[in-house]
Formats: structure tokens, sequence, C-alpha cells
């Protein structure tokens, strides 16, 4: 099941003398579902273009089921279906014609093969409609349709769920699940929304100012290491956070008058002890199990852009 | 369908599915028709030539061009090359056809301006437009090279030329035969050329008139594609390429004393000044030099189309 389905080698992305993207490693697998998330101008979408050939890449290598973007374009993008930002489509055009004209893009795609992903977005009623009366949402849906048309191995989503209603994104997310675990499609979802990309995700890289900060598995897998956000109330705050680092490896951030950073709980004794042992006043201790928001917010902040 | 084929067939498709499309062909259509109606009412010289009478109905012409003439000093210029023009006819023996349908599309030749008008106005959106869209993204991450993609849209350009060149011939035809009939299957008639009077077919005349205008019509739709691909920007091509083609020959005649005035393009764009006894604009130019030059400026504007298509990131606004 962890066959690689795509690979990103070193990425890099300047424009002009500023470099957006910094260097991306990572793989995704076939069956996968795979979240990509960050804050606005994280580069997520530049990304996405680099992975599909819409922008050239700076450095490095992005490889489709083995076959290089760079070299062999055609052949690895026939296994890319993909929305790039948003669902744009010809808006003079029925959605159905606007399917057959990506239709003729592709060799081997047959009318029953569009009216059955018409089917799965559930664009039925809407088809002979001109794109240009659809809503935000039935255009998102008419985009996973196109995205879809010739069965790609890869299934690249930017912000997906922009515009669908809650049932949409239920069945939208539904769908996707299906694709990873019946046709063994790997899927890239971005997301500025963690809430949303967790619950639909394997697993999630977290990308900020261009550089993937973090790689995480969601679900049970992240209970299973038992890591706990804690919180504590100390003077000095510099000192303790030098000795926490000196005597336990461990990397504390100072929020306010309180240090804050991850551990397992049966550590918070030792670690009490250093700091009476170095005359450090401790004046309260909090446990919170950590959840992957408090990663993503202690990583990326939570209003910081750029 | 093969490949290449279908991708023209998807351009053609998002041509003609919209309303300004045929609005344009409307428009067309109105002045074609409005033309018609104005030569009907006030085209005098509608008489029929019969086999044994014509020579009376020429004779009588004549006579009253010439009392026209001393009653209106300003129609002396116009009603001189006519009477000239029935003395032809006469001297020669030559019964002439009567006026029609392809006498009225020869003359309509000035009607490729507005085909090379509306082919700029689709020539420069058929690039930006899929920009302004955003469709461009999705059409480019498809197993299709973007030469390919730029030359399906380039090919499209040019099918809609010839059709909308062909509606033009039919419909001015058609037209003609309403409001005049039909003189014959392939009438000849005696036109006054830069040597003198001639007899020569009126199919001929269509052909080489049309045919020479071309010229102007494919570089200045293959100009505007090129801007259009290199600025995504539509009405910046139709600007630039319709004030172009209004002001070349201005633009010629200002520089006209330099030595490089030969090079620029609207030099170049009229090969008739090599034919029928006319002289070239500038002394030295010969037909395969303007050929040349055409040939250059056509390969510059579509290597630069091609050069911005193919090599440059396609990001957001
Ligand atoms: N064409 C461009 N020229 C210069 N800078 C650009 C260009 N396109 C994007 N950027 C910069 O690259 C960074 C990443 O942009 P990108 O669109 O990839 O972000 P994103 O993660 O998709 O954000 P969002 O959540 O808002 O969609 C931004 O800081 C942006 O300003
Ligand atoms: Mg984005």
């Amino acid at each position: 099941m962890s066959e690689t389905a795509m690979e990103l080698m070193d990425v890099k992305k300047r424009i002009g003398k500023k470099e957006i993207i910094k260097g991306l490693s990572f793989t995704i697998n076939k069956g996968e579902i795979f979240g990509l998330i960050g804050p606005n101008g994280a580069g997520k979408t530049t990304t996405i273009r680099m992975m599909v050939g819409l922008m050239q890449l700076s450095n490095g290598d992005v490889k489709i089921l083995g076959k290089s973007i760079k070299t062999n374009y055609k052949e690895a993008i026939r296994e890319v279906g993909a929305i790039v930002e948003n669902p744009e489509m010809y808006p003079f055009m029925t959605g159905a014609q606007n399917l057959a004209h990506y239709a003729r893009m592709i060799p081997g795609i047959s009318k029953k093969r569009v009216q059955e992903v018409v089917r799965i977005v559930g664009l039925e009623k809407a088809m002979k409609e001109k794109v240009g009366k659809y809503s935000l949402g039935m255009r998102q849906r008419l985009g996973i349709a196109q995205a879809l048309l010739h069965k790609p191995s890869i299934l690249i989503l930017d912000e997906p769920t922009n515009g669908l209603d809650p049932a949409g994104i239920r069945e939208i997310r539904m769908y996707i699940r299906r694709l990873a675990t019946e046709q063994n499609v790997a899927v890239i979802i971005s997301s500025h929304l963690l809430s949303e990309i967790e619950l639909m995700c394997d697993r999630i890289g977290i990308i900020k100012n261009g550089e993937l900060v973090a790689l995480q598995q969601v679900n049970e897998k992240a209970d299973q290491n038992n890591l706990n956000q804690i919180q504590m109330e100390v003077t000095p705050v510099e000192r303790a956070i030098e000795l926490l680092k000196a005597h336990h490896g461990i990397h504390a951030v100072q929020v306010e008058e309180s240090l804050s950073f991850q551990s397992e709980k049966e550590n918070i004794p030792s670690l009490v002890q250093t700091f009476v042992q170095n005359d450090v006043s401790v004046f309260q201790v909090e446990v919170t199990k950590s959840t992957l928001e408090d990663k993503f917010f202690d990583l990326i902040g939570e209003n910081t852009i750029g | 369908m093969g490949n290449f084929t279908k991708l023209i067939y998807n351009e053609l498709t998002k041509m003609y599915i919209r309303k300004s499309t045929w609005v344009m062909y409307i428009l067309l259509g109105v002045i074609i028709l409005g033309i018609g109606i104005i030569a009907n009412m006030y085209g005098e010289l509608e008489e029929s030539y019969e086999q044994d009478t014509w020579r009376e109905v020429l004779q009588k012409e004549n006579g009253q061009l010439t009392t026209e003439m001393e009653q209106e000093e300003f129609l002396q210029g116009i009603n001189t090359s006519l009477i000239e023009t029935n003395n032809y006819y006469l001297e020669n023996d030559i019964q002439p056809v009567g006026y029609g349908a392809w006498q009225f599309v020869m003359e309509n030749e000035i009607l490729l301006s507005l085909v090379s008008l509306l082919t700029i106005i689709v020539a420069a959106g058929i690039v930006a437009n899929e920009f302004r869209w955003g469709t461009i993204k999705l059409i480019l991450i498809r197993p299709i090279t973007r030469t390919k993609i730029l030359a399906s849209k380039y090919i499209a350009v040019l099918f809609f030329s010839l059709f909308t060149l062909l509606f033009v011939l039919l419909f001015s035809w058609i037209i003609g035969a309403i409001f005049f009939g039909v003189e014959s299957m392939n009438p000849s008639i005696v036109l006054e050329k830069n040597t003198g009077l001639e007899y020569v077919s009126v199919f001929g005349e269509i052909i080489s008139g049309y045919g020479y205008q071309l010229v102007t019509l494919v570089m200045m739709a293959t100009f505007a594609f090129m801007i259009s691909t290199v600025f995504r920007n539509s009405a910046l091509a139709i600007g630039t390429a319709i004030f172009l083609m209004m002001v070349g020959n201005q633009i010629v005649f200002f520089f006209i004393e330099r030595s490089w005035a030969k090079y620029i393009l609207f030099a170049n764009t009229d090969l008739n000044q090599y034919t029928n006894g006319n002289t070239p604009l500038i002394e030295g130019m010969t037909m395969g030099f303007s050929v040349t030059v055409l040939i250059v400026y056509y390969a510059v504007f579509l290597l630069l189309s091609w050069v911005f298509f193919t090599k440059r990131d396609v990001a957001g606004y």
C-alpha cells in the first residue's frame, strides 16, 4: 500500500529575488490522502502549480509515478487530475459543454464516463445550464468532475471545499475517501482550514513561508505518541528555557509569563525537579492533550501572514 | 477525429458558441444588405443588353452621359471614363453583360477589411481570454504540449477568417442576385487598368482583389495574436492591430525618405504594387523582396507568441 505516487525533491521556486518555495521534499503514497496546510501566502498554490507543470521549478524535481514533470511532462500529467485555485470554467457554455470540452483533450474518455463523473459530483440536474449561472459550490463540483474525467492516479485539489455547503463537503469527503481506498488514488488537498482537513486526511504537511515545518499523521497515530501540551508558570523564564534545552532536549517557547512545550506527562516530575534544583520557582503546571490544532498554531502562529 | 483536430474543434466551438461572434456576423450581413439596398436605389446603369439591341443601348447611354456632363461640371471625369468603356465594347464588338451578383461581389472587395477587423478581434481574444477566464490552467494540465495548444488556437483563427470570408462572398452574392440578378456563370467586363481599358473576367478580379488583401489580414491577425499572447490583454491587441492597420500607410509615407523605409511591414503588405503595371512604392523593391520581408515579420510574430506561451509560468494576476 505504500507505493510512491508523487515525490517532491528539493523543490524551490524563485520569482525575481524572492524565494517563495524554499526546498520542499516529501512523498505521497498511493491510496493516501495528503493535506497541505498553511496560512494565506504560505505557498500552497505555488507548490501545486509546480506539481502540475503550470510553473517551472527553479530547483529540484517532481516525480509522478516515477515520471519527471520536467522531462516527461506528457506522461506525468496524464496521471494527474487537478483544480488549481478557483474552479474556473467557461461561463458561456453549459456544464455538459464544459466537460465535453475537457474530455476532448484527453484520448479515450467515453460519453459514459462523463455521465458517471457527473453522477459522482451530483450535478445531473445542472448539466444543461450555463456555468455562468452556477453557484460557487456548483462550479466547485464541476471542477472536481473535470479533474476526475480521465481516472487520474493522483488527484490534486486546491481548496476544494471552498464554497461547498456542509452536505457538499461531507459528500466530497466521502467520495475522496472512497477513491483513495477503493481505487488507490493518491489525493492531495490544500487548505488553510485545519478542522476540515483533519477529518479528511491521513497525513498532513504544514507549510509556512515556503518551508515544510511539519509532517504529521492524523487520527489514531497522532494519539499514540502521547505528547501533551504543557504550560508552566515559572521565573525566571529565560533560565527555565535554557535548562529544558540543556537537561531534557526540549524546545520551549515563552508565552507571556509562561513556558509552553510538548512532552510526555510522565516527564513532569523530573522537569520540576530540574527547575527546583536550579533555583527556578514553579508556580503552576498545566497539562493539555496536544491536538493537531495546537500544533498548527504553535508552528505557524495564529495570525501571521507571509 | 485526431487529437489535434479535436483541439481545433474545441477552439472553434468556443468561438461560435458565443453570442458576440454571431453579433459580428449579423452586423456583416446588415452592412452587405445595406450596400445592396443603396446600390439598388441609386444605381443607374441597369440596362439589359440584348443580343440585337445592345449597340443602340450603349449609344443612347453615351448620349445621356454627354448631356449630363454638359449640365453638371463635376460629372465630367466619371462620365468620360464610362463613355470610353462603352466605346471599348462597341469598337471591339463585345456584347456587355448587365450588372449582377458577381460584379456586386467584386465591388464589395472593401468588405474584406471588415473581415480583417473581425479576425483581429478573434485573434486578440483567443489566448488572452483563457487567461482572463482562468481556464488556461485547466487547458494546460492536459497531456498535450503547449506548442500544440497554441498552434490549434492559431489555426482556429485562420479557420475563422476563412469562414467569415466565405460568408461575406456568399452573402454578397446572394444579396447581389436578389437585387440585380445573376449576369452569367463566368462574366467578363471591361475595366480600367493602369495600362488602359481591358476586357477581364470578373471571377479573376474577385480572386485577385480579395487575395491581395488577404496578406494584410493574415499579417495583422498574426500580430494581434502575438500581442495577445505576450501581454495577455485582448483590448491592447485589438487596439494596436487596428491602429496600425489604419495608419500603416501613413507610417510608410512619413518615413519614405529613410533608407530603411522599405523594411517597414506596411511598405510590403500590398503585393499588388508589383502587378498590373503598377510601380513599386520605393524604387528598387521587388516582389521577392517584399515576400521575404513578410515572411520574416510573420516568423517573428509566431516565434514571439510561441516563446511567451510555452516558456512562461502560469500564475494568478
Ligand atoms: N507571480 C508571483 N510573483 C511574485 N510573488 C508571488 C507570485 N505568486 C505568488 N507569489 C507569492 O508567493 C507566496 C505564496 O503564494 P501562494 O498563492 O502559493 O499562497 P497560498 O499558500 O496558496 O495562499 P492562500 O491560502 O491564500 O491560497 C505569497 O507570498 C505570494 O505573495
Ligand atoms: Mg492558494
